[in-house]
């Protein structure tokens, strides 16, 4: 394994692919840092562009993207009470108090430290979870696959959203929409047109639900516009300061990872369950949500804790942990990589050039975070009705670049809408999206475990293994129901 | 809202399994082995999503309706303006998208783009930075432009407008 690490090492670390990866940082701290632009924006508008690059660089783009995407919503949050991504909104609690304290380079700085810290500690997890994984996955038959994709959409369904009910709707329309096009055996379905025939590509479906809603958002209700950031003020975090938020920033990174590996939690929750540990914990509980250094450390660990976690699922299991991952497995595809154990087969040598990239890339969060501090406040000020007809401008060309279809284009257009009604009746868009990719697969590994078994279901249920991710989907199900029983009822 | 997204979702999934599906997604003469038929897995999936569909509007129904709805409620950030406003807003948005794929068979990819970019600063209420509206407008398709035609080769549709012009 070391070998093939050096070799790794050797092959990523040249000119190009620094300048890929610092590209992608800095692209993604800005667009982070943008309220209403989102990592999985970041990561969709650039997937066009990987088209044209070889498969390791353009995963790495897309990484640095996501890196990037999650530290920078930490920046509006701070600056101007607006956290860039979801994942930043626990960093608006102690970091807006502290930047009205005249303390927000303080602030901006421990949320590097900390995100560059908890995406370290991420990625060795990555280097030594996923391998393993991905090898007991290689003993496991269609049947399994299939249970445990069951699990993971119903973990998705679970937790995106406040409605399990309505995650698992969100899920039927994803694996409706894998369904048109060509099956598995050659048949043609709902083929109204002779483009149909190819089925929807994930670029168009994934760029038109989650960017061209937010567009949809601002025509029909016109938020107000930006809020004015503030200066950074006071820049330096004490040595005192740091080591009282160490232990907040170690168990931060900790729960991102373990919570990054789980499908469907995500950067979000991870913060949210730090951040109330940490609280729960310090000694300076009370100055919690009035402008505790300790309580940034603990939210922005544990969302850039998950950015390489995130990753242990897509490549041992090929499962897609959140939207991200899901865009990145689109990204695999494309690139002619099949994310799962046959990856580590197969495709060794890139996966640990992955590696070695996703390491390179947190040692360039610390370097670009620093030196773009002081312009972000600048990139906060772009109002999002200004913004979000560029962002719709960006997707039309970059689509239709991907394929010279207008096909495409259209299919981006459609899903905005559909993705807009959806918003209007509350019904999540992370399931759709992972279930439309994951769709194909499920229905594969279905049929062809009912081609072996000539048609008897119990075969879904017929090894431990099964048993095992059935009964997982079960508690995710009843863990689900209850908290939202407790909710309601409270 | 509860109620009607209930329907909403059980008429979208009963549409697909007794319309769409037995039109659009035929059974082949032959089947290879005991492979299970194409139409299958889709009716398998609306099957599934009539019943969560009739069990969101019958959870609607109940006293505790919060259960299972309202997450983020767009409601919230209606901010009190009249639904009819709201609902033109959407059609106008809708139209524009329309009106763009209409309008590139005519007047070309680049053309189309500034047109629709111009709407939407103009839709998304950014009509009082006048001068930004028309620079953005008409740089950035023509930056876009020139990058993916240049950098990659991409050829946008023209438009018959062209063709006619002899462009």
């Amino acid at each position: 394994m070391l070998n093939d690490l050096l070799t790794a090492f050797q092959a990523v670390a040249t000119v190009e692919n620094f300048l890929i990866m610092a590209a992608g940082i800095w692209g993604g701290v800005i667009i982070g840092a943008i309220p209403g632009m989102t990592g999985t924006m970041a990561v969709t508008l650039a997937l066009p562009f990987t088209f044209y690059m070889e498969p390791i660089p353009s995963i790495l783009l897309l990484v640095a993207l996501y890196k990037g995407s999650t530290y920078g919503g930490s920046v509006s949050a701070i600056l101007i009470k607006t956290p860039g991504t979801a994942s930043a909104a626990c960093t608006t609690l102690d970091g807006y108090p502290l930047a009205r304290q005249g303390k927000a380079g303080k602030a901006l700085n421990m949320a590097l430290y900390s995100s560059c810290t908890g995406d370290f500690i991420s990625n060795i997890s990555l280097i030594f979870i996923a391998a393993p994984l991905a090898m007991l996955a290689l003993r496991i038959g269609p049947p399994e696959y299939f249970m445990l994709m069951v699990f993971a959409l119903t973990t998705v369904a679970g937790v995106s959203g406040r409605s399990l009910l309505l995650g698992l709707v969100a899920a039927c329309l994803g694996l409706l929409l894998a369904t048109v096009g060509e099956d598995m055996y050659g048949s043609f379905r709902f083929d109204m047109t002779v483009e149909m025939r190819d089925g929807l590509s994930v670029a168009p479906v994934l760029i038109g639900l989650f960017a061209i809603p937010e567009l949809l958002k601002l025509v029909v209700f016109r938020h107000a516009g930006a809020k004015t950031a503030l200066e950074l003020g006071d820049n330096r975090v004490t040595r005192a300061e740091l080591r009282r938020s160490l232990k907040s920033l170690f168990k931060g990174s900790l729960i991102g990872v373990v919570m990054g590996a789980i499908p469907g939690i995500g950067p979000s929750a991870a913060a949210f369950s730090s951040y109330g540990e940490a609280q729960r914990t310090s000694k300076n509980h009370a100055n919690f949500g009035k402008g505790e250094i300790e309580g940034i450390a603990a939210s922005e660990s544990a969302n850039n804790g998950c950015c390489g976690s995130t990753m242990i699922p897509l490549l041992a299991l090929g499962i897609p942990g959140d939207v991200i991952t899901g865009v990145m497995l689109g990204a695999f595809m494309i690139h002619g990589l099949t994310p799962g154990p046959m990856l580590f087969e197969e495709n060794l040598n890139e996966v640990y050039m992955l590696f070695i990239g996703m390491l390179f890339s947190s040692i360039m969060l610390f370097g670009a975070g620093k030196a773009t501090m002081r312009f972000f406040t600048h990139i906060s000020r772009i109002p999002p009705g200004l913004m979000a007809p560029i962002v719709l401008i960006l997707c039309l060309f970059g689509i239709f670049a991907i394929a010279n279809s207008m096909y495409d284009v259209i299919v981006l257009l459609a899903m905005g809408v559909f993705g807009f009604l959806m918003f209007l009746f509350a019904i999540p868009a992370a399931p759709f999206l992972i279930a439309f990719i994951l769709g194909p697969m499920l229905e594969e590994n279905l049929r062809r475990a009912l081609a072996i078994s000539r048609g008897d279901p119990s075969i879904l249920v017929s090894s431990p293994i099964t048993w095992l991710f059935a009964a997982l989907a079960v508690f995710v199900v009843a863990v689900t129901i209850r908290r939202q029983l407790k909710k309601a009822s409270a | 809202m509860g109620l009607v997204r209930g329907i909403t979702v059980t008429a979208f999934f009963g549409i697909v399994l007794f319309v769409l599906i037995p039109v659009y997604v035929p059974r082949p003469n032959f089947i290879p082995g005991f492979a299970p038929p194409p139409d299958m897995w889709p009716r398998a999936i609306s099957i599934l999503g009539m019943g969560l569909g009739l069990l969101l509007a019958a959870l609607s129904l109940s006293r505790k309706p919060q259960a299972d709805t309202d997450p983020e409620d767009a409601g919230a950030i209606r901010d009190g303006t009249p639904l009819g406003t709201l609902v033109l807003r959407f059609v106008y948005a809708v139209l524009a998208f329309a009106g763009f794929i209409v309008a590139v068979h005519f007047v070309g990819f680049i053309v189309a783009s500034i047109a629709l970019l111009f709407a939407m600063l103009l839709l998304t209420g950014q009509w009082q930075r006048k001068g930004t509206v028309v620079l953005v407008a008409l740089i950035l398709p023509l930056v876009l432009y020139l990058f993916f035609s240049s950098a990659l080769n991409t050829r946008f549709p023209a438009g018959s407008l062209a063709t006619i012009l002899g462009l």
